[in-house]
């Protein structure tokens, strides 16, 4: 008994078999499975051992009833035959029943199984890092009185003080710096390729003590030791070096400063919430600051990752911060600055900061794909139930003779839960084709690499089959009592039965139509928002606009002949050079107005002349900034209306007002511009500086993208132009552009991704209603032959007989189009309130909604009226 | 031959219970199997097999002593029956016959 203790094979499996299986030959089998068992807990992990038993032993309980039962038998073996054989006998003598319930409940379980591999994988974020549960992103709240940000990234010192100053406490601590830049320049000199590169981290040595890359070749614990040293992923290496060893060869950084290469790493899982194709040691930065880090805690540009000790508690540290805060941050922030902790594992669901290294995704987005999931599954039960309740007539006579061969009612009970769990099986397994075969479709819809291999998982293997199981036993209990309680005698002697269930079934047809309602309406009005989002006027004109990064190139030097180059082509309209994408990001700076005892942090954006006409930003009050007035760039301001209605200013009299920067008196604010939609619009608009920056050095920091305003319609002569000027002012580094209205959409993915997989789920769950209906409306027809027989004698016409069958499921849809009403539109305001800029709930989408239900399911059902109307009233009457 | 009805499964199986001789028993001959063959029949499989090919009467079978190995559970043992070598020969006399008149295989074309 030694072996038993030791290689625990789930019972059950054994149980089934010896329900089956003949005694005679059972202690035989249960030692071959048990032996096989062992023999396979040597060679594999344990769940897949446990699946080859528990698939062994099914198939053996398959074997012995199918074969072996004719002539040594159990009791139990040829009930259960039986209940096969008459499973199947009913599945064909019913194709039309036996489909709508097959398909039907395939489709909802494998809707089912879609989204939650999505949910799983978006559950999955950040993971598979050993540490993660005890890594947390240090975040800076700087903001007065609401006005300011709430940053992902800290000050460059931050990271190593916190390890010092709290080294009992922090394990280890890492930062990311990738010069805020969107995308930044390597070259393989030696084979001549050069690309603009937009996920290329600068990190500490620390990097693998926190994160657990998988590195393919190279040392993790000395590999970003070095200055200049550089580690990339499986396939930039294929990108730069295709077949060459990548280890030890050189590539080129923003034209000035050689990386060798130290390590190659497996490309990011997709589950991490950044992304990164090159890691650059922290070291090789020193290079680009003169020798040293930045000591400033003021700018804070570096991601900043810290593991706690084991055994410590997050609000161990977060109650010290206030003190760290007073110690290292300069005196005029000190009082706005709070520092957080975010959980890793929360980051990639629930982080919507400034300054993310990417959009993420969204928690309320995960609730609102389990609820999609559960109505869909929701209908195709429905559906079971109500064709099963529905043709429970034509199976009363079986009924009848079971019952008066001495069959009691649990054993009919079983025999009915038995089939629809057989179904439900049967619909788990047709779900899984199919999952594998949308998978490929389903990924690239939602931007994901699931391989189907998921479904070999122990949780979602035994999850699915622990859900068809329940679908199968929850649908069918409801029939199978209506089914085992009729009356012997009144069966047998009349094929007239009430209908059963007829209530109950009007209500799941309702309950049916009002999810459908609901998810058709919840996807207009997602797909509404979302264009909201993304079309609803900024305030700044998005459209032809071109973006070319010129962070850290020589641009600075060379910008005014650029200019004036590319100005000569009449497709090109205006030029201007920016901070940040206009719409999407935005700096803060500490600016002191008139009236104000003290500096406080407000958005800030750095522009250079043109801005405004080249982004169409009315002027409410004032000027824009001018080229002939030499004093613009240190002496004058221009702000926006939050900006003036928050200082308690009216418009008119802001213009004139003084502002110091930096403690020093400097200028006066010389225009006012509109408000518009600097930040994505989750953001409700702040109070903006924008100021104007001609010096060439700040292309190094705190200037980005030279931004073009173009003629739409001469595309290519536009761009065209632009990289002639370019190559002729920076002819070694590769030209490369953004549309931004491209860019500016994607701060809206986690919208789009939900916009995208609710409509086709509630496509989807219509189908599976409409489905249903059509079963219930061929049963319908069926039981009303003679009745329609016998009013065609009576002259009934066409139109006649598509009221007399549609009248019911109208009157139920019409109910359900009024239940749905409320309950979407109090689902959807709470959704809606989540955003600052909301579009408006009107009464259109509910209109549709209401129509297509009513359209989608009349077309059903006119299908069975002309059906209906051309039967011969001779055939039907007959019949008795 | 038609009252013998060995399908090629059958075949194979009865095969290694002759060559396994004392020690044919579900698993042994199932890792046989495995091992001449390269396919590795499920254990429902070969039960079928085995049970069909002692209905035929082409093997015989006998319970063996409890064994530590198997948690204390009995094996099955099998044993070919005269007849069983019946078939196999009268088979592979019927293979080789029709083999041997086989026109000789022109390599060159």
């Amino acid at each position: 008994m030694k072996a038993d203790d030791q290689f625990n094979p789930p019972r059950w499996p054994l149980w089934l078999l010896a329900k089956i299986c003949p005694h005679v030959h059972l202690e035989i089998l249960r030692g071959d499975l048990l032996e096989l068992y062992i023999e396979r807990r040597s060679a594999f992990s344990k769940w897949k051992a446990d699946l080859y038993y528990i698939l062994e032993s099914l198939d053996l309980s398959w074997r012995s009833l199918a074969f072996d039962g004719k002539t040594q038998n159990s009791n139990n073996a040829a009930m259960l035959k039986n209940y096969f054989k008459i499973t199947y006998r009913n599945f064909l003598r019913q194709k039309v029943y036996s489909f709508i319930n097959l398909t039907g409940l395939a489709m909802g379980i494998a809707c089912a199984i879609l989204i939650f591999i999505y949910i799983n994988d978006e559950l999955s974020y950040d993971k598979f890092h050993s540490k993660s549960h005890r890594t947390y992103r240090v975040l800076e709240k700087f903001e007065s009185e609401g006005v300011g940000e709430h940053s992902a990234s800290l000050p460059f010192p931050t990271g190593p003080a916190l390890k010092l100053d709290f080294g009992r406490q922090v394990e280890h601590a890492v930062r990311f710096f990738n010069f805020q830049s969107p995308s930044l320049a390597l070259a393989n000199k030696a084979a001549d390729k050069g690309f603009n590169e937009p996920n290329i981290f600068f990190a500490d040595s620390t990097f693998f003590d926190v994160f657990d890359f998988e590195m393919i070749s190279g040392d993790k614990a000395t590999a970003l030791d070095e200055p200049n040293t550089i580690l990339i992923t499986r396939s930039m290496a294929k990108k730069y070096f295709e077949n060459e060893d990548p280890m030890g060869q050189i590539l080129e950084f923003q034209g000035n400063q050689n990386l060798v290469v130290k390590g190659v790493l497996e490309d990011t899982p997709t589950n991490a919430h950044f992304q990164f194709d090159f890691i650059v040691s922290f070291s090789s930065l020193k290079q680009s600051f003169g020798g040293g880090y930045p000591g400033s805690w003021y700018w804070n540009p570096c991601w900043t990752y810290i593991v706690l000790e084991e055994n410590t508690q997050p609000s161990e540290l977060l109650a010290m911060f206030p003190e760290f805060v007073l110690k290292y941050f300069p005196d005029f922030v000190k009082e706005d600055i709070t520092l957080e902790l975010q959980p890793l594992e929360d980051i990639h669901l629930t982080s919507k900061l400034d300054y993310e290294i990417t959009a993420n995704s969204d928690m309320s987005n995960i609730y609102i794909f389990g609820m999609v999931a559960v109505f869909v599954l929701l209908i195709a039960a429905i559906n079971f139930i109500n064709l099963s309740t529905a043709r429970a007539n034509k199976r009363a006579k079986e009924v009848g003779v079971r019952k008066s061969l001495g069959s009691m009612k649990s054993q009919l009970v079983n025999q009915f839960i038995f089939e629809s769990i057989l179904f439900s099986l049967l619909s788990l397994i047709i779900a899984v084709l199919i999952v594998i075969l949308v998978l490929p479709y389903f990924n690239s819809l939602t931007e994901k690499s699931v391989s189907p291999s998921i479904l070999l998982q122990p949780i979602f293997a035994f999850g699915l089959l622990g859900l068809s199981l329940a679908i199968g036993l929850l649908s069918g209990f409801y029939p199978a009592f209506v089914l085992s309680s009729f009356k012997t005698v009144s069966v047998l002697k009349n094929n007239h039965l009430k209908t059963n269930g007829l209530n109950f079934r009007r209500i799941l047809v309702t309950a049916q139509f009002t999810i459908s309602i609901m998810l058709i309406v919840g996807a207009f009005i997602v797909l509404k928002q979302l264009d909201f989002l993304q079309n609803k006027d900024a305030g700044f004109d998005e459209e032809n606009v071109v973006m070319i990064p010129v962070i850290r190139s020589p641009m600075g030097d060379h910008y005014e002949s650029f200019k004036t180059l590319a100005l000569q082509n009449s497709s090109i309209k205006s030029i201007t050079a920016v901070e940040e994408i206009v719409g999407s990001k935005f700096q803060v700076g500490n600016y002191q107005f008139e009236g104000m005892d003290e500096s406080k942090p407000y958005p800030r954006f750095n522009v250079r002349h043109d801005f405004i006409s080249t982004m169409n930003i009315p002027l409410a009050d004032g000027r824009a900034y001018d080229q002939a007035i030499q004093t613009d760039d240190s002496l004058a301001l221009i702000v926006n209306e939050s900006l003036v209605k928050n200082l308690g200013w009216e418009v008119d009299e802001a213009v004139g007002k003084r502002f110091s920067f930096r403690n020093q008196m400097k200028g006066q604010i010389v225009g006012v511009v509109k408000d518009y939609n600097f930040a994505s619009k989750h953001h409700p608009i702040a109070p903006l500086v924008i100021t104007l920056n001609t010096h060439p050095r700040a292309f190094n920091l705190f200037i980005k993208y030279v931004a073009v305003k173009i003629d739409g319609t001469q595309l290519e002569n536009a761009l065209g132009s632009l990289e002639e000027a370019w190559t002729a002012v920076l002819p070694a580094r590769p030209f490369d552009f953004f549309f931004l209205d491209d860019r500016l959409n994607d701060s809206y993915k986690s919208e789009q991704k939900l916009s995208s997989i609710t409509l086709v789920f509630s496509i989807l769950a219509i189908i599976v209603a409409c489905l249903g209906l059509f079963g219930l409306a061929t049963f319908n027809v069926e039981q009303r032959t003679k009745e329609i027989g016998v009013r065609k004698v009576l002259g009934i016409e066409t139109k006649g007989i598509l009221v007399l069958l549609s009248r019911e499921f109208m009157l139920l849809i019409g109910l359900a189009f009024l239940i749905a009403i409320p309950l979407s539109y109090y689902s959807l305001t709470q959704w809606l309130n989540g955003f600052a800029f909301r579009t408006s709930i009107e009464l259109w989408p509910f209109l549709v909604a209401g129509v297509l239900t009513f359209a989608i399911s009349m077309i059903t059902i006119i299908f069975h009226a002309f059906k209906a109307s051309h039967i011969n009233p001779v055939d039907t009457l007959k019949y008795e | 031959m038609k009252h013998t009805q060995l399908g090629e499964f059958e075949e194979l199986v009865l095969l290694v219970v002759g060559n396994l001789d004392d020690d044919a028993y579900s698993i042994s001959i199932k890792n046989t199997l495995k091992e001449k063959t390269k396919r590795s029949p499920s254990i429902g499989a070969l039960h079928s097999a085995l049970n069909r090919l002692e209905k035929k009467g082409f093997i015989s079978s006998h319970e063996g002593g409890a064994t530590n190995e198997r948690g204390g559970r009995r094996k099955r043992f099998y044993e070919i029956t005269s007849y069983g070598r019946k078939a196999l020969d009268q088979s592979f006399e019927l293979r080789s016959s029709l083999y041997h008149t086989l026109p000789k295989w022109s390599y060159e074309s």
